[in-house]
């Protein structure tokens, strides 16, 4: 390592360790306000997820019986039903699933939930027909006329149910989304001072420096580096809490809510480069502005 | 070397308050030439440093230093610029943490010299000042005139074609100032340009050479082979 990297990276660990508290409260307002982009990033996986996978495709299911907990639907019926679906004139589109293709269907939204697939056995699902509407709120119309169908079990508006899921989740976004930007608007303010402090401490240095001319960039570097440093760990931490605590939390939502397939592992990981892409600009770009102020005094 | 032409600075101090550091200043300083810079407190001896090591820049006019032009030097410059130029404090702004010879070598250091030539140059100009012995010495060990020689080692290390010394006598007393006149004047037959600021008098009668008086911004006297005040 030549002199010069050797000397920029002693000065901004001396600039962490005069300081500790500091430098650890700087770091946790990083890792809050990180931690709630993070959160952030996770919902909009989450509700595109949900809206791509499945709300899309999905409409009125009007479930058919198979011979569990009502009798069989029978073939004459199955084409009743059919016919009667297709000349209503609310109905757009009308597509039959089989058991066989309900339970494929099921094994590609869920791929990422093994424990989930293995409960479900092929013969569990019903066959469905799935039926689109002109207009969703005509639901109730679908609903009063098929209910009492021969070999009907259950008709269900799963568009209704994801809809108030998916705005529940989007308000949560987005109130997350305000609140993190709010804290790191705090953590730049609280870098930015916190620089501004370190560069004060070694003034007598600094002003030597350039007084033997030493170059701007090889002055701040070290103040520079002292801040991205703290803002690469506090990305890290957030990143840390985030993989231990959102599989977890969707894992448990997935048993207990089987309509959608919710994010995994794999999207906690991706989260990762961007947010310690967040934590690295947030710290260089506030140190960056502190420290032209500094130039000036 | 050093050239300034209708140098004006003025400090504004709050409202419409102005007062004027420099006022119309023109003068030359050669390259290898020794100038005294007096004149009492408030007479633009500082901004004239300042000027020279484009701290401040002026209002008007134009200064010349080491062959680059002050007035439209780039921000980015200014470092090469500096390392033309030793720099002499009064307090001598040694670093109490480094030992005398880190805090020669950190001149090196902070512009990017390469550690066979810190090793090379630093003992040459310890040598030069004379405290060989002291190269493991923290500041606070030495007395005031060894301290204002590291300070010396300090702003010589790097062959600068100036010096420019900043009262380097005021916190010495007499007979440790004729140690330290005897160091600069060695540095200046080098081939160095001194330009030294200062209120001893003894000091600059004893020499005889160059002294430009200031007062109230102006030159008010250039004259070669000088005393502190008119003769008589």
């Amino acid at each position: 390592m030549s002199a010069r990297w050797r000397y920029i990276i002693q000065e901004s660990a001396k600039g962490l360790r005069r300081n500790p508290l500091m430098t650890i409260a700087v770091i946790l307002s990083i890792t809050v306000s990180l931690t709630l982009l993070g959160a952030t990033l996770l919902l909009r996986d989450q509700i595109d997820l949900a809206t791509d996978d499945w709300v899309d495709q999905v409409e009125v299911s009007i479930f058919l019986c198979d011979g569990q907990s009502c009798p069989e639907i029978t073939e004459q019926q199955l084409d009743d039903l059919r016919s009667d679906l297709e000349a209503q004139p609310a109905v757009d589109e009308v597509h039959y699933e089989s058991k066989e293709e309900a339970y494929e269907r099921f094994q590609e939204l869920f791929r990422d939930q093994e424990n989930l697939l293995d409960i479900v056995e092929p013969d569990i699902l019903p066959a469905s027909f799935r039926v689109s509407l002109h207009n969703p709120d005509e639901f109730l119309i679908i609903n009063e006329q098929f209910e009492e169908y021969p070999g009907v079990e259950d008709i269900v508006d799963q568009r209704e149910i994801l809809t108030q899921f998916l705005n529940f989740t989007r308000v949560v976004r987005n109130g997350a989304f305000a609140v993190a930007v709010i804290q790191l608007a705090a953590a730049a303010l609280l870098i930015g001072n916190t620089i501004l402090m370190s560069a004060f401490a070694r003034r007598e240095q600094t002003a030597i420096m350039r007084l033997v001319g030493a170059s701007n960039w090889y002055i701040r570097l070290p103040f520079l580096m002292e801040a991205v440093i703290t803002g690469i760990v506090g990305a890290l931490v957030s990143w840390g809490l985030l993989y231990g605590v959102v599989p977890r939390v969707t894992d448990g939502l997935s048993r207990e809510v089987l309509l959608m397939p919710f994010i995994g592992e794999a999207h906690v990981i991706a989260a990762g480069p961007p947010l310690l892409l967040a934590g690295f600009g947030i710290a260089a770009g506030s140190s960056i502005v502190a420290l032209w102020f500094f130039k000036d005094s | 070397m050093i050239k300034l032409e209708n140098v004006t600075k003025t400090y504004k101090r709050g409202g419409d308050d102005e007062v004027i550091a420099l006022n119309d200043v023109t003068l030359e300083v050669a390259k290898g030439e020794f100038v005294f810079v007096v004149g009492p407190s408030g007479s633009g001896k500082s901004t004239f440093m300042r000027l020279l090591t484009r701290e401040q820049v002026p209002d008007t006019g134009s200064i010349h230093v080491a062959g680059k032009d002050l007035t439209t030097l780039r921000s980015w410059k200014i470092p090469s610029l500096r390392r033309e130029i030793g720099y002499v404090f009064q307090d001598f702004k040694l670093l109490p943490n480094k030992s005398v010879s880190e805090n020669i070598a950190f001149a090196l250091e902070v512009i990017g010299k390469n550690r066979r030539e810190i090793q090379r140059r630093v003992p040459e100009v310890l040598e030069l000042v004379g405290l060989e012995a002291k190269a493991n010495a923290l500041p606070h060990e030495l007395s005031g005139g060894q301290q204002q020689r590291v300070s010396i080692a300090r702003a010589f290390v790097n062959s600068p074609r100036i010096l420019l010394c900043d009262e380097p006598t005021g916190n010495l007393d007499p007979s440790t100032s004729v140690g330290i006149m005897k160091l600069l004047d060695r540095i200046n037959r080098t081939g160095a340009t001194v330009v030294m600021a200062t209120h001893d008098q003894h000091i600059v009668d004893s020499m005889r050479r160059r002294v430009i008086e200031l007062e109230n911004g102006f030159v008010v006297r250039d004259q070669s082979r000088g005393v502190y005040g008119y003769a008589g």
